[in-house]
């Protein structure tokens, strides 16, 4: 077995009928490649495989404190996200409001942790759809295989030869510009595109660890001894794949969160004056030179946030040892 | 490849390509409203009636799309529809087409020349400081929003240091450097995740290749590192990155599309926003097309280059 | 196609009444005339616009436009708003312009005299002006362009110029430089008809009569010719060696060789191109922009010319057909809890005016203080009160208004504000292109709206009449009915004043609308750019100060 990823494309492709060969099927791949470096280098370290280091440790309390702050929101001592403060309109951090003010005097700190509610959503949301669709697929076309497989990949494959910011875009153009679109079916309508366009990735991350992992020993002796077959599916083979899931999913989040602050330039990200992250920046673009604080703020926090996500994704692959270039 | 492999691939293509505008045809019919209201919502009635028919609004949405289609691949893109005119599609693609690809390309460039020396040294000088460090700023270059990016380079590096153009496109043909000018800012923002994706992969790839069996006889044959390393060992490697490189494509196509908003460069990426936002529904099927069968071909054309310039390394590797 | 609702919306919608949504439309945004007042005076100090020096020929306009006009410049076809505007004024001329006291006078034209009862007018050209391409303005292409207007010749059709010149009868030819415009009904605002905020240019009959590329191959009688237009990138236009102008000290105009358009939807991105000198030249409504227009222009390093007359009005529209705000202490409690000196200071970032009523500076009617409530939030919580005890319901609303990020910034800060006066707000943005529908419609309780530009304000007649189709707001006020028909009717400037006074009164004492503020719109140029306002009238009047439907480049001048 080779230890290296972006070939094996090439023989997923002669399995899947109409594959669309290495281009679209080592599109996740490509994603995996990108930010979660998943290539072992080398035997891993015994030691670093044992412990999670310091800077784990810090990605995980930047994203817990994160999170904690976005659910709590609606509790915490901090002023309503809309109200607005003029004598800290594009005012800097004072005392009363740590962060300072945005362009119309809204408390910049209120704003981001509510923001990071929205964007969380966003981001969870999303690749809850693409895990939930993308990776039912993933695991019944990769353990099944067969007409299944012949039928429902190439399908997936498809969505991979629309780039994927061109096909969230067009998706959430498309589902917002219903009449009754309110601001909180908004964040939905986001939701549901970006995460059609996560399916097709989750899917093939999904499915190729299956694949490997549904040729197990454990597996054949489980289906020798007559389990069910979905038993085995879910008992068996699902458990090892979730490490891969995850990872991919993790970095998924932090991708999620970005595009979503794409489709706010556009206008089509979450409705303002509802906030997220996104659309804080988007909004205040024209504030740099009077209030540079909002965009640079904002963008440290999302920043962070990602790289922390990342990370983790990371992390995980490489404790969990998921090699998907050998699967 | 062989002939039957290589007709296999381009049935694969053309599949490809007519269930991508199969889907975004159906996408269009999701959009709430009549889009001749919408295209031309005060021509007179014959005027409405012309557009109707051209756009074959009255047929079912089958036909509408062979219809879409039997023009599409006689080269006829459908047009633009305003109340006084109707305008092919493919004048004003022909202008907008080399912008997006000049952008596309330019910052492939860009992030290879960065990425690949980086990573070359760092495989080379694997756990030292300079190795750890630019794995650590590639790892942050990933989490970087390419539109915060793009608002931050052009205000503090266009408008108040004024280093270089906030915005526009020259044509190379008219002012090359002027052209380059215009291209720094937006290029770079395109840039700066490709380089991320292509150091980290360039390193862990070489890493790996080093420890090969022909490196280490070269090494052993006492052949200069420098020498190794660019020229025998870097080699196998770049075929993993121009694979990746060509499905990069496509993140740098969705990039550019914010780019392009952002700096002002009237590419694709600003075709197919207008084409949503003006219902010219015959103006973005064409345009999802051509953007897929671009992506697609490219990575066909990486494909074929890749067996073309190594089988040897693709057996090797798959075995 | 789908015919979710928006498409039943518009199918149950009969389609005069979307035409006149369409002209309403086009007034939104091609909006008013502003003034050049107190700070287009001021702009003479620092050049921007200004008369500094002697005007010299030469130079290059590069100048960013809010938008790009993908329709192209079939005129009588077309629907410019502002920034198509900007375009057709160089390269066409319309038959009169305004002055500096918004007096229609002749200009393509040598004279517009009407008969005794203003139902019959006589054009008469003024000899050897040509087109572009050579060809004579003569009395034939005079008429056939304003048969075109009308929708009286063959080879264009027009809609919305229709409606425009509906009460045109006929048009003559007399001689070779005199054409008669018979109409069905005395007309004493015919002149400025046919100005239509710089709307009605000449076309030259190759263009006219061109089936395919009437909207790119421009042909006119302006100061600049059209070279080059590459739709969203730019539109290239050379002077015009033959112009038919001359400034007062009878130099040839244009000064220009050349001017550039180069659309910029982004206000961010245009502002900034300003300000690292990629365009020297470029018009804004926003207040982001004009602020950084005006930081510019105090350090010397920009120009600016800004205007608040005659300019349109944005206003929270209530739909007094139904609860709650068919209940005019409803309406009055939204009025009072607005703070609108600090939504200025806030939301516009003191670069608006804050409106009195419907009629901006310079429009008849016009009311410094129209009785329109100051902020005082007691009041508001009172009148919350006391709608409440009334009806017996809490004083909750919906804000419909367009989805853009400015204006859902001063549709949340409308919002807070009646929140703090006890009132519960939801905002609902939605699609631009939905908001006309949806205004017709009886599905809104209020909505954030831009309308009612400058000029006269008998224009203003249907907006507001009972019964109305687009009395978007549904009020039925027989006061109102009464000021509107008077005013039609009245021919006594005075008397006039008087009476749309008593309307502009009558909007704050029934509070059909809660008033926000007047646009502000702003050139920004380079600090060596001159002349953004125009050279002298042919009649040697000064020019229209106003900026909202663009302005002339045949004066611009750029400074050694």
């Amino acid at each position: 077995m080779s230890d290296h990823l972006p070939y094996r494309g090439h023989d997923e492709a002669e399995t899947t009928g109409i594959g669309l060969a290495p281009s679209a099927m080592a599109t996740a791949e490509a994603v995996g490649i990108g930010i979660g470096d998943t290539i072992p280098e080398g035997p891993p370290d015994a030691e670093h495989k044992r412990k999670l280091g310091i800077a784990a440790w810090i990605a995980i309390t930047w994203l817990v404190v994160m999170l904690l702050l976005a659910i709590l929101a609606p509790v915490l001592p901090i002023p309503d996200p809309t109200e607005t403060f003029p004598e800290i309109a594009r005012q800097g951090p004072s005392s009363g409001h740590l962060l300072g003010g945005d362009a119309l005097g809204r408390d910049l700190l209120s704003r981001i942790i509510w923001g990071g509610r929205a964007s969380f959503a966003v981001g969870f949301g999303a690749v809850a759809v693409g895990l939930a669709v993308g990776g039912l697929l993933g695991l019944i076309t990769g353990f099944f295989r067969g007409r299944v497989d012949a039928i429902v990949t190439p399908l997936m494959s498809l969505l991979l030869a629309i780039p994927q910011f061109v096909l969230a875009l067009s998706l959430v153009t498309v589902l917002a510009s219903a009449d009754d679109v309110s601001s909180a079916r908004r964040i939905g309508v986001v939701i549901v595109g970006l995460g059609v366009v996560s399916i097709p990735i989750l899917g093939r991350i999904t499915r190729a660890n299956t694949l490997a992992w549904s040729e197990r020993e454990f597996v054949t002796a489980a289906k020798a001894m007559g389990a069910k077959n979905f038993r085995i599916m879910f008992r068996d083979v699902l458990p090892n794949v979730v490490p891969a899931m995850l990872s991919i999913a993790l970095l998924g989040v932090g991708v999620a969160i970005i595009a979503e602050g794409g489709l706010s330039v556009f206008g089509v990200g979450v409705q303002l004056p509802t906030p997220s992250w996104g659309n804080i920046i988007a909004e205040a673009r024209g504030q740099l030179r009077q209030a540079p604080h909002i965009v640079l703020f904002t963008s440290v926090v999302l920043f962070f946030t990602v790289l922390s996500l990342n990370f983790l994704g990371d992390v995980i692959s490489q404790r969990f040892e998921v090699r998907e270039g050998q699967l | 490849m062989t002939a039957g492999g290589l007709l296999k691939r381009l049935a694969q293509l053309i599949i490809t390509v007519l269930a991508v505008t199969l889907f975004s045809a159906f996408l269009l019919e999701l959009l709430p409203g009549d889009p001749v209201e919408v295209l031309v919502p005060f021509g007179s009635d014959e005027q409405r009636e012309a557009v109707r028919e051209d756009l074959d609004l009255d047929q079912p949405f089958i036909a509408r799309y062979g219809t879409w289609l039997s023009g599409f691949v006689t080269g006829d893109m459908g047009n633009y529809y305003t109340v006084s005119s109707k305008r092919p599609v493919w004048d004003r693609l022909k202008e907008a087409f080399p912008k997006s690809a000049q952008l596309v390309l330019y910052s492939q460039i860009l992030a290879l020349i960065i990425a690949i020396p980086v990573a070359v040294f760092a495989a080379a000088k694997k756990d030292t400081f300079f190795d750890r460090m630019s794995n650590t700023t590639a790892f942050a270059m990933l989490a970087i929003p390419n539109f915060a990016l793009a608002l931050v380079l052009q205000y503090y590096l266009g408008v108040k240091w004024k280093i270089f153009p906030t915005s526009g496109y020259t044509p190379i043909t008219e002012n090359p450097a002027e052209h380059f000018e215009k291209m720094v800012l937006p290029c770079i923002t395109l840039a700066v995740g490709q380089i991320a994706i292509y150091m980290r992969l360039l390193r862990s790839d070489m890493i790996a290749t080093l420890q090969q069996d022909f490196i280490l006889l070269a090494k052993a044959k006492g052949m200069r590192s420098k020498r190794i390393l660019f020229r025998h060992a870097l080699r196998p490697s770049s075929l993993t990155l121009l694979t990746v490189a060509g499905l990069n494509v496509g993140t740098l196509i969705g990039g550019a599309l914010i780019v392009e908003v952002l700096f002002q460069i009237p590419g694709m990426g600003f075709m197919l926003q207008e084409a949503i936002g003006q219902r010219q529904i015959v103006a973005f099927q064409s345009l999802v097309a051509i953007i897929a069968i671009i992506y697609v071909i490219v990575n066909f054309g990486v494909d074929l280059l890749y067996t073309v310039l190594d089988p040897r390394i693709r057996n090797e590797r798959s075995a | 196609m789908g015919t979710q609702s928006g498409g039943i919306l518009l199918k149950r919608t009969p389609r005069s009444f979307l035409v006149i949504a369409g002209l309403l439309a086009l007034s939104l945004v091609a909006a008013a005339c502003g003034g050049g007042d107190d700070s287009g005076d001021g702009g003479s100090d620092d050049g921007g616009g200004g008369d500094t020096g002697t005007p010299v020929a030469g130079g290059n306009l590069s100048y960013g436009l809010e938008a790009e006009t993908s329709g192209g410049w079939c005129l009588p076809e077309s629907q410019l708003a502002i920034s198509g505007i900007q375009v057709a004024k160089t390269i066409y001329d319309t038959l009169t312009a305004p002055n500096d006291k918004d007096e229609y006078v002749p200009f393509l034209a040598e004279s517009v005299e009407p008969n005794e009862d203003y139902t019959e007018w006589t054009i008469t050209l003024r000899e050897g002006i040509k087109f572009h391409d050579g060809t004579d303005l003569d009395a034939t292409v005079v008429k056939n362009n304003l048969d075109a207007y009308r929708g009286a010749y063959p080879a264009r059709s027009p809609l919305l110029f229709v409606f425009v010149f509906e009460d045109v009868a006929s048009v003559d030819v007399v001689d070779d430089l005199t054409v008669k415009v018979t109409t069905s009904v005395p007309w004493p605002a015919f002149p400025a008809t046919l100005y239509g905020s710089g709307r009605v240019g000449m076309v030259a009959q190759a263009q006219l009569d061109d089936p395919d590329t009437c909207d790119k191959n421009l042909i006119g009688t302006g100061p600049f010719k059209l070279d080059e237009w590459v739709v969203n990138d730019h539109l290239t236009a050379s002077k015009n060696p033959d112009y038919w102008r001359t400034d007062a000290d009878g130099n040839q105009l244009p000064y220009l060789d050349s001017v550039e358009y180069r659309p910029f939807v982004e206000e961010t991105s245009r502002v900034n191109a300003l300000e690292s000198g990629e365009i020297n030249g470029m018009h804004t409504n926003d207040a982001s922009s004009i602020e950084q227009v005006g930081l510019g222009k105090e350090a010397g390093s920009l120009g600016e010319v800004k205007s608040d007359q005659f300019s349109e009005v944005s206003y929270l529209m209530f739909n007094t057909s139904k609860p709650p705000f068919d209940n005019q202490t409803a309406r009055q409690a939204v009025a009072y809890a607005l703070n609108r000196d600090e939504m200025n200071t806030v939301v516009f970032l003191d670069q608006m005016t804050m409106a009195s009523g419907p009629f901006a500076k310079g429009v008849t009617g016009y009311l410094e203080d129209t009785g329109f409530p100051s902020f005082d939030l007691d009041k508001a919580k009172e009148l919350v009160a006391e709608y409440e005890s009334e009806t017996g319901e809490p004083l909750s609303f919906t804000i419909t208004s367009a989805n853009s990020a400015a204006t859902v910034q001063i549709t949340s800060f409308i919002q807070q504000k009646a929140k703090a006066a006890g009132m519960d707000v939801n905002l609902k943005p939605i699609e631009q292109a939905a908001q006309i529908n949806t205004a017709l419609g009886d599905d809104w309780q209020s909505m954030y709206w831009r309308n009612h530009p400058g000029g006269d304000p008998d224009t203003q007649y249907n907006w507001w009449y009972g019964g109305s189709p687009v009395n978007f707001g549904k009020f039925d006020d027989a006061q109102m009915n009464e000021l509107l028909d008077q005013g039609r009717t009245t021919a006594d400037q005075a008397e006039r004043a008087t009476i749309y006074e008593d309307i502009n009164k009558l909007f704050s004492e029934k509070m059909y609308n809660v008033w926000t503020n007047w646009s502000n719109w702003t050139i920004g140029t380079a600090p060596d750019v001159n002349g953004i306002l125009g050279p002298d009238l042919p009649d040697g009047s000064a020019p229209f100060p106003g900026l909202a439907t663009g302005h002339p480049v045949s004066g611009v001048w750029i400074s050694q």
